[in-house]
């Protein structure tokens, strides 16, 4: 015990020395310019975007900090977690990281300021975070991570069984405000990082003002040694998705071909021979009424072609399934549920130059065909509906059957996958896009979260991307470049031959 | 040493090839569309040509290597190589550019097209050669209420631009990773530094769908903010634009 409190204290002194003193005057110049907009005048966090952000920005009156390494039972952050929070920002949420256009001390002097408002300028923080030996990563440790994260549904209670957020509960912080458990497989919104150790603090300390607990309370039912920690934290940090991830310069959806049928399920494996690309859904803002909390971020695409038909398969992580009319389903949503949706946007023509349809739903010059997929009801089976749009408020629906689009969807441990097809010509032909190989053709696509109250026009989105049906090319490219290399071969040695001749001839003659 | 006319020749077309890749996909940052290139390249290496076969004597001198190559029986040896590498060369390029590229079409838009004469909105058109920002006379006849409108400018903005422009206002809001164009950035100095109130007022009013055909409006995600904010709103948010980035409106008036 004695070596214990020993080692807590020489932490302290550390800490303290690593702190460098801010100035809590200079700290008010840099938050009135800067930081008031969202925390407010009295760091209260009550400001002109309270009510339009999720998460909110943080009220410093509650000297509540979510993202700390000091004990879990003491409320008082360590200044550099603080500085940490402001230099490099919460990712996921509205707060950007400070240190590209703030000082190191213009950082510091904000720590000092922003502790006045809960009364913290005083307090020292009394207990460390323990992090015992630190178990580097192993596939064992990782396999004993996974057994800890599913054990009495210890972590999955909230993050699902594969970690993507899908709880089965509806969860609400602190000041009733709703909050999503964290999509483990997406590093990038993490507020803290994906580096183990970050994860560790994050078990140990809980994320305080929420419903992440900490794991290192002694009185929790689910409390995990400091080794058992570690496992956890090398299990989540192989959580991480790659192959799923959003790449700036992937803009294009390409499509293979297949000889004979494409696949009809969500799970046929040829769909894992495919590329994908994964874009960001961004709330709809630009009309009628808009969107500012989403809970879809990103949605990934596959597709595939034959002779007559194109098959896209859409999946995209939604922590819930959305069933109006299931009760259990209604209880984590927020008051009105509506269907999980997913749609494709298309120009009803492949653009001649530059121009294509506005992105948002077309323009009076440029229809767009809309494919909306809808998972269904208790009452109704899923379905699938035809739109041309011309504007938002220029919607003409039409019957999917006649130009024989069909989609099926399903949901499985916090993932939508849904499969619409098409057959690449229609007729006739001047109301629907007609799919020719080779051609960048305009796509775009939306989704709605039913359990987040979207439906209508709010909703997430993507901007303009392209879709491929890639041309089997064949071998002609080779048998081309094989045919120009002789033909310039063959002129090059009958000029050398040409030009050498006379002399070597004659020595040849005399020879 | 004086170098061979020929080796000359090419390293001039080479240099300005590097030129242009160095300006455009480094110091600009903006890749150069390969159709682009190729058109410039035609147009030096046709230029280089004429220069270096000016008069006869320069262009014998231009392809006198190439004739020692062929003819002079003691490079045999090099003629051999270049005579295997060429044909294997021009194959491998035909290659290239006979398989399928596979990369999205180049979509070149103005960022700042002109403006046109007259904006409508509001049910109402602008002169935008006199249109001015009513509440700009404050800043220097009444700073208190002037920096009232900022603070409620500031707030219009965080309320409603900061998801994408950011709110340090530098084009990097939370989902600005998701748009393409991407939000402009107003630190930067070829954006609002550049431009007079009026200027933005258009842009802004009109959003996206306001710009003409060369600045691609149909990709723009900028809203069209007169179906949400009024006139005096934004012409407030235009006040915490320059504000916040310490910029100055450009004004015909002092220049
Ligand atoms: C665009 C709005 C916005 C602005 C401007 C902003 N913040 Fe934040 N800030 C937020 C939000 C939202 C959160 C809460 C995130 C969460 O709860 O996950 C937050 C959280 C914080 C936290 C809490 C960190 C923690 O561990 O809990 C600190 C500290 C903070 N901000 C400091 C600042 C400072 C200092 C500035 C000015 C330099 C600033 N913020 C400007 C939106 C903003
Ligand atoms: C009672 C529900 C609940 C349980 C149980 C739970 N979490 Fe969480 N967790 C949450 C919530 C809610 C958040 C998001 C909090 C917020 O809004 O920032 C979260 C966030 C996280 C984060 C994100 C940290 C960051 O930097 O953003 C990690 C990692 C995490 N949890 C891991 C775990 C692990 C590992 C376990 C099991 C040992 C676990 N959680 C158990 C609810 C829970
Ligand atoms: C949904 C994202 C989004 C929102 C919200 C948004 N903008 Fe924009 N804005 C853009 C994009 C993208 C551009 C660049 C494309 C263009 O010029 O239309 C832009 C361009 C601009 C320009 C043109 C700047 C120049 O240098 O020509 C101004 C001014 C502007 N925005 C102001 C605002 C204001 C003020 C608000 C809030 C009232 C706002 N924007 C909200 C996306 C957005």
């Amino acid at each position: 015990m004695r070596t214990l409190l020993a080692i807590a204290a020489a932490l302290l002194v550390v800490t303290n020395v690593w702190a460098k003193p801010g100035d809590v005057d200079m700290g008010k110049a840099v938050y009135d310019q800067r930081c008031i907009w969202c925390h407010g005048v009295e760091g209260d966090g009550d400001s002109a975007a309270t009510e339009w952000l999720n998460p909110p920005p943080r009220d410093f009156s509650s000297a509540q900090y979510k993202i700390k390494t000091t004990g879990f039972d003491d409320i008082v952050p360590n200044d550099e977690d603080i500085y940490r929070m402001i230099a490099k920002g919460m990712p996921g949420t509205a707060m950007p990281g400070w240190d590209d256009i703030l000082s190191e001390q213009e950082i510091w002097d904000l720590t000092a300021y922003i502790k006045t408002f809960g009364g913290l300028e005083e307090e020292t923080p009394s207990q460390q975070v323990d992090y015992g030996t630190p178990v580097p990563s192993s596939p064992e440790s990782i396999a004993r991570g996974q057994e800890l994260f599913l054990d009495g549904e210890r972590c999955s209670e909230c993050h699902g069984e594969d970690g993507k957020g899908d709880s089965i509960k509806g969860l609400k912080d602190d000041n009733g405000e709703r909050t999503w458990p964290r999509n483990l497989t997406k590093p990038w919104t993490f507020r803290g990082s994906n580096d183990s150790k970050d994860i560790y603090s994050r078990i140990s300390v809980g994320i305080p003002g929420t419903q992440m607990p900490s794991f290192a309370d002694p009185t929790s039912k689910k409390k995990l040694s400091t080794e058992e920690r570690w496992h956890i934290a090398n299990y989540v940090q192989s959580l991480a998705k790659i192959d799923e991830v959003v790449r700036a310069e992937n803009t294009v959806v390409k499509a293979d071909k297949l000889e004979g049928d494409l696949p009809a399920a969500v799970d046929d494996p040829r769909w894992q021979q495919t590329e994908a690309s994964t874009f960001f859904l961004i709330p709809q803002m630009i009309g009628e009424e808009r969107f500012f909390k989403p809970s879809n971020d990103t949605i990934t695409v596959r597709a595939l072609y034959s002779d007559n038909e194109i098959a896209l398969l859409l999946e995209w992580d939604d922590r819930t399934r959305s069933i109006p009319g299931d009760e259990k389903a209604e209880k984590i949503s927020d008051p009105e549920i509506a269907e999980d949706a997913v749609a494709i946007q298309l120009p009803i023509h492949i653009p001649d130059g530059m121009e294509k349809p506005y992105f948002g739903m077309g323009d009076a010059a440029n229809t767009v065909n809309i494919w909306h997929w809808a998972s269904g009801t208790t009452e109704k089976p899923e379905s699938v509906a035809l739109l041309n749009s011309r504007g938002f408020g220029e919607i003409e629906r039409r019957e999917p059957a006649q130009v024989r689009i069909q989609a099926t969807g399903r949901y499985e441990k916090g993932t939508w996958r849904v499969l619409m097809k098409r057959p690449l010509l229609t007729s006739p032909a001047d109301q629907d896009i007609q799919f020719l190989e080779g051609e960048f053709i305009p796509i775009a696509f939306a989704a709605w979260d039913g359990s987040n109250s979207e439906t209508g026009s709010r909703h997430t989105l993507t901007t303009w991307y392209w879709l491929l049906l890639k041309p089997a090319s064949g071998n002609k490219p080779l048998i081309t470049a094989l045919l120009m290399a002789f033909l310039i071969a063959g002129l090059l040695f009958w000029w050398a031959r040409g030009a050498s001749s006379p002399k070597e001839r004659s020595q040849d003659g005399n020879g | 040493m004086k170098i061979p006319r020929l080796l000359q020749a090419v390293g001039v077309i080479v240099g300005i090839y590097a030129g242009f890749v160095l300006v455009f996909d480094y110091l600009l940052g903006q890749v150069i569309p390969s159709s682009l290139l190729s058109m410039y390249m035609f147009f030096v290496i046709a230029g280089v040509f004429m220069v270096y076969t000016f008069t006869e004597e320069s262009a014998r001198e231009l392809v006198a290597p190439i004739k020692a190559l062929v003819e002079d029986p003691s490079k045999k040896r090099i003629r051999n190589v270049v005579f295997i590498l060429i044909p294997l060369l021009v194959a491998g390029f035909t290659y290239q550019r006979m398989s399928p590229s596979f990369e999205a079409p180049v979509e070149l838009r103005s960022i700042h097209p002109a403006p046109p004469a007259t904006v409508k909105a509001y049910g109402k058109r602008y002169d935008l050669a006199t249109l001015k920002n009513p509440f700009r006379k404050y800043e220097k006849a009444k700073p208190e209420k002037f920096r009232e409108l900022v603070r409620e400018g500031g707030d219009i903005y965080i309320q409603n631009c900061q998801y994408c422009h950011g709110d340090k206002l530098d084009g990097r809001g939370p989902y600005a990773a998701g748009l393409n164009p991407t939000p402009l950035n107003f630190q930067d100095v070829g954006t609002i530094a550049q431009l007079q109130e009026s200027f933005l007022f258009w842009r802004i009013a009109t959003g996206g769908p306001g710009l003409p055909k060369e600045a691609a409006p149909w990709i723009s995600s900028m809203p069209v903010w007169q179906d949400f904010l009024t006139e005096e709103e934004i012409w407030k948010v235009i006040l915490f634009l320059y504000d916040y980035t310490g910029r100055r409106p450009r004004s015909w008036e002092h220049e």
